[in-house]
């Protein structure tokens, strides 16, 4: 079987710090997938180059077979990415935005304004379609940031910290739409978060990040039973303190 | 899949902030040079005068109109078109959502820098069309097809103008510097566009300068025609496209 996502040894080093330390884990197609871990843990920079946006310093990753480093840009066609820290070119309106993300894939024309409809109406975006990107808020910018990812109706997404600005509705609203994707479409969904509940609620399988390094990879179930613990919030604590230890 | 980009992204720099404030140094550009005219500065008078005699109002006015005002927001508006391509966009945390899709960063730049490159156009053109209504009735001896001859072929030193913008500026990788020097290059090459008219030994030498091809119409006033227009216009042209790659090139080494 070829997995939707396959790192190996993957390692980033920016000067004397390492950001990513020998990354190893798969994730099936289909699969809704959780990245947890502390700011600075290395989820930004994985997620990163499972793009091709930073190279590694070592060891291969492969997004549906294809090299990351070799095959960039196929990698890229058949993804959606929604980074953390990002904005909208503020004198274009969603709209015009989306038609442009769709005009980056080659789709231009009819099929690009009616795939940007669909998706405004998806999200609700209905009303401000027309409205310049400046000065929308967090919640309104972030909705349109998951419209863009799904543009290209991706086979695998990759979303860093998707649910932060989004109100309780907006963020349940999300979590129903990411694992609608997985279920009815066998999207896989990557995703990070430092809202544990929202993990929980969304991935059988999580990987858990410090400093660097990979230090859990495994259902949620599993992992709560092997350190006796009921609550997200727990597991993550008792993997940090083991670590620390 | 490029060229539908580019035409989406000369329509969205089209409707950028700067635009306005670009048309407005046009228009205040085109107000300005017909009272400039009626009352020229005496050193500019005897200047021009000996440059191109005094038998001609409309050689007069075409150096005016191409050298004191076209050249110098040519030169202005290259600057604040085009030396935050790419990088405004890293800095304003807007590139990380571009480069995450299947376009090479080096082809991005090309598309940015192209457009930039038309709107620039778009703006010089549409300034030429609106002057000529304005000049016939306020400039003696106003020849309305030589003028817009003379923009078709001054256009292109304008677009080589926002292509070296752009491309100094990825080159230097950060925008404040970058405009600097581009500002600093871009109206070096300006200030010495004129050089083959004052001085006809270094003609050729001159004319290695992009600025001098563009302006070349206002030395062949009167006999303008393909001949004269077309080998300067292929040439900017080719300067444009390798100005640009060489900014594609450079761009490889971004960091988003």
């Amino acid at each position: 079987m070829i997995h939707a996502i396959e790192i190996d040894g993957l390692t980033k080093q920016f000067g004397a710090v390492r950001a990513v330390d020998d990354l190893r884990l798969q994730v099936a197609p289909g699969e809704v997938f959780g990245f947890m871990g502390h700011n600075g843990a290395g989820k930004t920079t994985t997620l990163r180059m499972l793009l091709g946006l930073t190279a590694p310093t070592r060891g291969t990753a492969r997004v549906l077979g294809r090299d990351v480093s070799r095959e960039t840009l196929a990698v890229r066609r058949a993804c959606g990415y929604l980074p953390a820290d990002y904005a909208l070119p503020p004198d274009m309106t969603p709209r015009q935005f989306l038609v442009y993300v769709a005009a980056m894939f080659g789709v231009t024309g009819e099929p690009a304004a009616a795939r940007a409809d669909e998706l405004l109406r998806q999200f609700g975006l209905q009303a401000a379609a027309d409205r310049k990107l400046r000065g929308f808020s967090t919640g309104m910018t972030q909705k349109v940031g998951l419209a863009q990812a799904l543009i290209n109706e991706p086979r695998v997404l990759l979303l860093d910290e998707p649910t932060s600005g989004l109100d309780p509705l907006g963020r349940h609203e999300l979590l129903e739409l990411l694992r609608g994707l997985a279920r009815d479409r066998g999207v896989t969904v990557v995703f990070s978060s430092h809202i544990l509940s929202d993990v929980e609620s969304l991935c059988r399988r999580v990987a858990v990040m410090h400093h660097a390094r990979l230090i859990a990879c495994d259902e949620v179930a599993a992992l709560k039973a092997a350190h006796g613990v009921a609550s997200m919030d727990d597991l993550y604590l008792a993997l940090v303190r083991r670590e620390a230890a | 899949m490029t060229l539908a980009l580019l035409r989406l992204d000369v329509r969205a720099g089209l409707r950028e902030r700067k635009i306005w404030f670009a048309a407005a140094i046009y228009v205040y550009t085109l107000l300005a040079v017909p009272l400039l005219l009626l009352n020229p500065p005496p050193h500019v008078a005897a200047a021009m005068s000996a440059f191109f005699g005094d038998q001609d109002p409309f050689t007069f006015f075409m150096y005016v109109w191409t050298d004191l005002a076209m050249n110098k927001v040519v030169a202005m508006l290259g600057v604040v078109l085009a030396a935050g391509v790419v990088l405004r966009e890293r800095d304003t945390r807007v590139l990380p959502i571009f480069a995450s899709k299947p376009i090479s960063m080096p082809r991005y730049f090309a598309v940015r820098a192209t457009s930039a490159c038309l709107v620039t156009a778009v703006l010089y053109i549409t300034t030429q069309l609106i002057a000529v209504p304005v000049f016939m009735a306020r400039v003696p001896g106003f020849r309305p097809g030589e003028f817009l001859a003379a923009g078709l072929l001054h256009v292109w030193a304008a677009m080589f103008a926002t292509a070296l913008a752009a491309t100094l500026t990825v080159i230097v990788g950060r925008r404040g510097p970058g405009l600097l020097l581009s500002l600093i290059v871009i109206m070096t090459l300006v200030g010495m566009a004129f050089l083959g008219f004052y001085h006809p030994a270094w003609r050729s030498i001159a004319l290695l300068n992009p600025f001098a091809l563009g302006v070349e119409a206002v030395g062949h006033l009167g006999a303008l025609g393909p001949g004269v227009l077309l080998p300067p216009m292929l040439g900017l042209a080719a300067i444009c496209a390798a100005t640009i790659l060489v900014g594609a090139f450079a761009v490889r080494r971004l960091e988003v």
